[in-house]
């Protein structure tokens, strides 16, 4: 298990500009696939979270836990389809995108 | 005699045993310690099928036993319990053959007074075999022959009564379709490794029961309590995509993963992927969730074409959506709605006519087939009518049809010309939508489960799908990563819960014992009870190497060694033969088995299975 501490040229207190794709319900919610934003680069997934509420209140609920202090048990986020995030802690770089998506697997 | 043994609760503990050649029945008993060690459904029907079917016969032999199975938890009302497994010798795979279905079937099936029917034999004539309360008649059956699924459903209440409980086969059965499934309440599907075909070969068209008995449990308030706790669990976070949008949502995520097998399996990424979607499919066809029998999930999904065709209306999961939709380059949603609702119509496992058809369109794009061959059909990658018409024809076993009907390693073996390098089987039975190259977890669960080419069995995916392991690199940790998912699910598949239902317990092992405490009365620990997993596991192999397994056996098809994946976030990334041998050598590791893979009479010992797999087979 692997949290996601990147080396990347961002200086602490930064921001970088990303991009989050949506998936099933979340999609759905907020009627768009990709939401485009600056988050700060070495950040949380609550400065997440605070990010996506602000942009697309509709997720709140939905993939979002009413207190904004990250996701619900029910979603999951992977970084450029490859690393798939664990713990608090997020490290970004610019052009990186997060997919959100549910957290159960296969079916 | 409708009861079962005296003072055991959840179960009846003994199977009735029907010839269909001498239209004769009796009862087994079902001894508590086999009860307890096997649990029911998968594992029971693996040690009935092991003690029931004679050695080395071959599929369609009319001793090849076709074995369905209940489980303590059925009647118990707990959400999803209402299932059932089905077990035969595959005419798939010649190996093990076990699938699941659900739904009222399993609640009437055990309320006649029986934890299993086994039928053996062949009918003269085609057969209804009715079961009410114990009592059995062998009814003429000629009336319902060439029916679909679901008008055989229809027509056999009419007959018998709308209480009645039907499982049945469709045309593709009758016609030894080998893939072929068994369906019952108004579409639920055995179907996997071709159960309906062994059922045709007995000249049975339907199964019909009808039961008044329900079995006690042994401390119903206990129960109540925990059937509560974990039906507000089943409709909380763990369960949220299966409520909502369904399996299909794979699609779109798989799509982006690269994990979406497309044009068999030649990319893991599909431009028309959005067509098939789950998103797609909510906004423009869908109808209504529906329910098995005491679930609270609700993960079907009923779709009803948009377009200006020909209308149908059917189940969509994404198994369907994947191998009738990108696996065969088919972006339009409609098409695939058509094809799938086709499929259960006619009595086929969906993954299995996706996976042949695909090899079809390959070998056709290559020139090894051509229109002469298809008898004028230009079956390209994409091509929807095509697909549809190929459907019809597999079911009908007729042209094309003939050689697909034998499942895509038998047709490849038919034609020869090298076609096998791209049928994607495992073990003869044809891979699912999860693309092994960038799921190295799961290729080596698609290459050792007992059954072929399975996710289900293993749920290997689930590492994948998580920070635990890298999916695109291997390690020795995926041996025992498997082993651990195999045995899970055995545990599952024999309570037996839905696999969607996993997520909502802590421990499944604990709680499970627990509930399994309260429904019969026994000492049930979560040790044992993973062992039983264990157990049933090796139970499963043995069976296997009785009936010729080698080595040579766990491996993938060639493609998925020989190509890299050419799109998407993967592309380049491929699996060498060594990769996949170390992980199947971890595997055998992680499992106390001999490099060779076959199982120490120690490791037998230590299971309890060394007098079973001595047990003679009894003789009706």
């Amino acid at each position: 298990m692997r949290s996601l501490k990147r080396a990347g040229s961002s200086a602490v207190g930064s921001t970088v500009c990303i991009s989050i794709e949506l998936f099933g319900t979340a999609r759905m919610a907020c009627g768009r696939k990709l939401i485009e934003t600056r988050v700060p680069a070495y950040g949380s997934i609550k400065d997440l979270a605070l990010v996506l509420a602000r942009i697309c209140p509709e997720l709140v609920g939905v993939a979002l836990r009413d207190d904004l202090s990250g996701l619900l048990a029910s979603y999951t986020l992977n970084l450029n389809a490859t690393e798939f995030v664990e713990g608090d802690e997020l490290t970004l770089r610019d052009g990186d995108t997060l997919l959100l998506f549910s957290s159960q697997a296969g079916g | 005699m409708i009861n079962g043994q005296e003072g055991l609760y959840g179960y009846n503990g003994r199977a009735l045993v029907v010839d269909l050649t001498r239209q004769q029945s009796y009862w087994q008993t079902l001894d508590a310690a086999v009860l307890r060690r096997f649990i029911g459904g998968t594992g029971l029907g693996t040690y009935l099928l092991y003690t029931h079917c004679p050695p080395g016969i071959d599929a369609y032999d009319p001793a090849n036993p076709l074995i369905f199975v209940t489980s303590p938890l059925v009647g118990s009302r707990l959400t999803t319990s209402s299932k059932f497994a089905v077990l035969t010798k595959s005419p798939l795979t010649g190996f093990i053959g076990d699938s699941l279905s659900s739904s009222f079937m399993a609640t009437e099936l055990k309320k006649t007074g029986c934890d299993a029917l086994i039928v053996s034999g062949r009918s003269e004539s085609p057969c209804l075999l009715s079961i009410d309360d114990g009592e059995v008649k062998f009814l003429d059956a000629r009336s319902f022959m060439g029916m679909t699924t679901l008008d055989t459903e229809r027509a056999i209440k009419q007959q018998l009564g709308h209480r009645t409980r039907v499982a049945c086969i469709g045309p593709a059965g009758e016609n030894l379709v080998r893939f072929a499934s068994i369906t019952n309440d108004g579409g639920r599907q055995a179907a996997r490794t071709g159960p309906g075909a062994v059922m045709g070969s007995k000249n049975l068209k339907a199964i019909a029961v009808r039961g008044t008995h329900a079995v006690p449990v042994r401390d119903h308030d206990a129960l109540n309590s925990i059937g509560a706790d974990l039906t507000r669990r089943s409709l909380g976070p763990a369960t949220e995509k299966y409520r909502t949008l369904g399996t299909m949502a794979n699609v779109s995520v798989f799509n982006s993963l690269g994990t979406l097998p497309t044009r068999n399996f030649q990319q893991s990424t599909f431009d028309g992927a959005e067509g098939v979607s789950a998103e797609k499919f909510h906004e423009s066809n869908f109808v209504k969730n529906a329910h098995c029998a005491n679930c609270t999930i609700g993960c079907e999904k009923i779709l009803v074409t948009s377009d200006k065709g020909k209308k149908a209306q059917g189940r969509m999961e994404y198994e369907s959506a994947f191998a009738l939709g990108p696996l065969v380059g088919v972006a339009d949603g409609n098409t695939v709605i058509r094809a799938s609702t086709l499929c259960d119509e006619l009595g086929m496992d969906t993954i299995s006519v996706g996976a042949t058809i695909a090899w079809a369109m390959e070998c056709f794009e290559r020139g090894i087939l051509t229109t002469k061959d298809t008898d004028g059909i230009d079956l390209r990658f994409g091509s929807g009518d095509e697909l549809l018409e190929c459907v019809r024809l597999i079911a009908e076993r007729k042209g094309i049809g003939d050689l697909l009907a034998e499942g895509s390693r038998g047709a490849a073996q038919l034609i020869g010309q090298g076609t096998d390098a791209w049928a994607m089987q495992v073990k003869g039975l044809e891979m699912p939508g999860y693309e092994p190259r960038s799921l190295k977890t799961m290729a080596l669960g698609l290459a050792v489960s007992t059954r072929g080419a399975c996710h289900n069995r293993s749920s290997a995916y689930e590492a994948d799908f998580s920070a635990r392991v890298d999916r695109l690199k291997v390690d020795e940790v995926r041996g025992r990563i498997t082993a651990e998912g195999e045995d899970f699910s055995a545990v599952l598949d024999s309570l037996i819960w839905c696999k969607f239902l996993r997520k909502a317990f802590g421990d499944l092992y604990e709680e499970s014992a627990e509930i399994y405490r309260h429904i019969t009365g026994w000492d049930m620990t979560a040790e044992e009870l993973q062992l039983a997993g264990e157990r049933i596991n090796n139970l499963k192999k043995q069976f296997n190497i009785r009936e010729g397994w080698s080595r040579d056996d766990d491996t993938l098809p060639p493609r998925v060694f020989d190509e890299v994946l050419p799109t998407g976030v993967v592309e380049g990334v491929g699996l060498s033969r060594q990769d996949l041998d170390m992980m199947v050598q971890a595997y055998y590791l992680a499992r106390g088995w001999r490099e060779d893979g076959t199982i120490p009479a120690a490791k037998l010992k230590e299971l309890g299975l060394e007098d079973v797999v001595l047990e003679a087979v009894p003789s009706l």
